[in-house]
């Protein structure tokens, strides 16, 4: 291991569906400004690359997951060849399974991550959380896996035809119609493969729940917002904490259920009216954008998955940020330089240099 | 007599939720209710803004929707709800009490009052 320890974070991509790795290296340099992070890339226009406050120091191709496990692996060596990262914070539901299907192969690679074990990541798969919420007495939307246009049907009508279409991984779009619940299925299925899930729609406001999970039951912290802006894709572009122990409890109870390790997002709905019941939509198995929001708040979750992953103490208790703090998320642009782009095309990999500061001609004047 | 809407609790996201327009123009000014005051789980502020830390909706309110509130926080019967409205706005007592039915059932609706849970 480096004496320094070395970062690797995957998911750097901030456009319209934005990603988490540039959210966790700025959670990451809150508290270790020094700290060396590279960033894993599928592509040389991820958005996180050109950043001038969370760009990693350096960055690195990957095969696309669509290659296969070998050549992830593969890649992953080569790219440790070069640059010899210590810890693996991935951002990216695809990459989860081949990663908690086989930690020895992390393990025996001297790369410390925070994952949870196979069993806990299969039994928050979208087509088995109707067992899992059974278990916990959680409320969630019925919901099917389907494989096929006729099953797909059928399972609408069950559902009485309001529908979410949803993809295996990443996705879900509202349909109403034959024709859309059939355009959302292909292209469901193109993007992220078989099954297609067929979800009920709830009516309501929708409540996420981030969180760090011990491995053992607890989570060592935790902070939940209201979405309060959404895109016309669902994604929230931002969030007002709120406390409500009837969340706090769901929450908890689901991840002692899962014996949870690592970083989650827990995603509900609020069915309407004064006794809505929190109903469980999904659990993303990594940290989700907006991760970044409670680390200005004293709870700071990707830098624990750190010193978790490395055995290290945790430097202070994580705090549930207080009801009424709010984000708000803003879309900038950022300047790239064609040498970094070209870097990373032909080579596959960059490394950043010392960014030109132009100095204020005010800087220059005596006072 | 003027009288001004009871209430004008508006939800997030631009979803008003208007109430009966009766009473207008409140003369009661906003230091007659207290800087801040609980009423079930919604903390509002004597400019009229609301923040339920439970739920993270935020409402706004009239001065005389918080003037029963606070009534409501405080313990008040109906009657001591509606004598001090009409002490202290230009009503009368059968518009008081019609308005009054009407937002004590707009908050119950919308899951403001310990009552609706």
């Amino acid at each position: 291991m480096n004496a320094s320890p070395v970062v690797a974070v995957t998911g750097l991509h901030r456009g319209e569906n934005p990603q988490p790795g540039s959210a966790v290296i700025r959670s990451l340099r809150r508290v270790y400004p020094e700290l060396r992070i590279i960033g894993l890339v599928y592509d040389s226009l991820e958005s996180g690359l050109f950043s001038e406050e969370d760009a990693p120091d350096a960055a690195f191709t990957m095969s696309y997951p669509g290659a296969g496990v070998e050549a992830f692996w593969q890649r992953l060596d080569a790219i440790r060849e070069i640059e010899r990262f210590d810890v693996l914070i991935p951002c990216l539901d695809a990459e989860m399974g081949p990663l908690v299907e086989a930690p020895e192969k992390l393990r025996e690679r001297g790369i410390h991550a925070c994952l949870p074990t196979a069993a806990s990541f299969k039994c928050r798969d979208k087509s088995k959380l109707a067992e899992l919420c059974e278990r916990t007495h959680c409320r969630t939307p019925q919901t099917v896996a389907v494989s096929d246009v006729n099953s797909l049907h059928q399972a609408a009508a069950s559902l009485g035809g309001n529908v979410f279409v949803k993809g295996r991984f990443y996705e879900a779009r509202h349909a109403l119609t034959p024709a859309a619940r059939e355009a959302a299925y292909w292209h469901m299925l193109e993007q992220w493969g078989a099954p297609v899930l067929v979800q009920e729609n709830v009516q309501g406001e929708e409540y996420n729940v981030i969180g760090l999970g011990d491995g053992r039951g607890h989570m060592l912290g935790s902070c939940s917002i209201r979405k309060m802006l959404r895109t016309a894709s669902g994604k929230g572009f931002g969030g007002m904490v709120v406390r409500d122990p009837q969340l706090d409890a769901v929450a908890q109870s689901l991840i002692a259920e899962l014996r949870w390790n690592g970083p989650f997002e827990l995603e509900f709905v609020k069915s309407e009216g004064p006794k809505g019941e929190y109903c469980l939509i999904e659990i993303n198995p990594r940290f989700p954008a907006w991760c970044d929001f409670p680390s200005t708040l004293d709870c700071n979750l990707p830098a624990a998955v750190l010193e978790l992953a490395l055995g290290w103490q945790p430097r202070e208790p994580l705090r549930h940020a207080s009801p009424g703090k709010f984000f708000i998320r803003h879309a900038i642009d950022m300047t790239g330089d064609i040498r970094d782009l070209a870097a990373l095309t032909t080579n596959g990999q960059f490394f950043r240099q010392p960014r030109e500061i132009i100095p204020h001609p005010a800087s220059s004047r005596s006072l | 007599m003027k009288l001004a809407p009871l209430s004008s609790l508006i939800r997030p996201h631009g979803q008003p939720h208007e109430l009966q327009p009766a009473m207008q123009a409140p003369s009661v000014s906003p230091h007659a209710v207290a800087a801040t005051f609980d009423f079930h789980t919604v903390t509002w502020q004597a400019d009229g803004f609301g923040f339920d830390a439970t739920s993270g909706e935020f409402f706004t309110a009239s001065p005389t929707a918080l003037v029963v509130m606070q009534s409501l926080s405080e313990g008040m019967t109906r009657q001591q709800i509606l004598d001090r409205l009409t002490s202290r706005f230009e009503v009368s007592h059968s518009t008081a009490e019609r308005d009054l039915e009407s937002f004590l059932a707009e908050i119950a609706h919308l899951g403001l009052t310990p009552e609706a849970n």
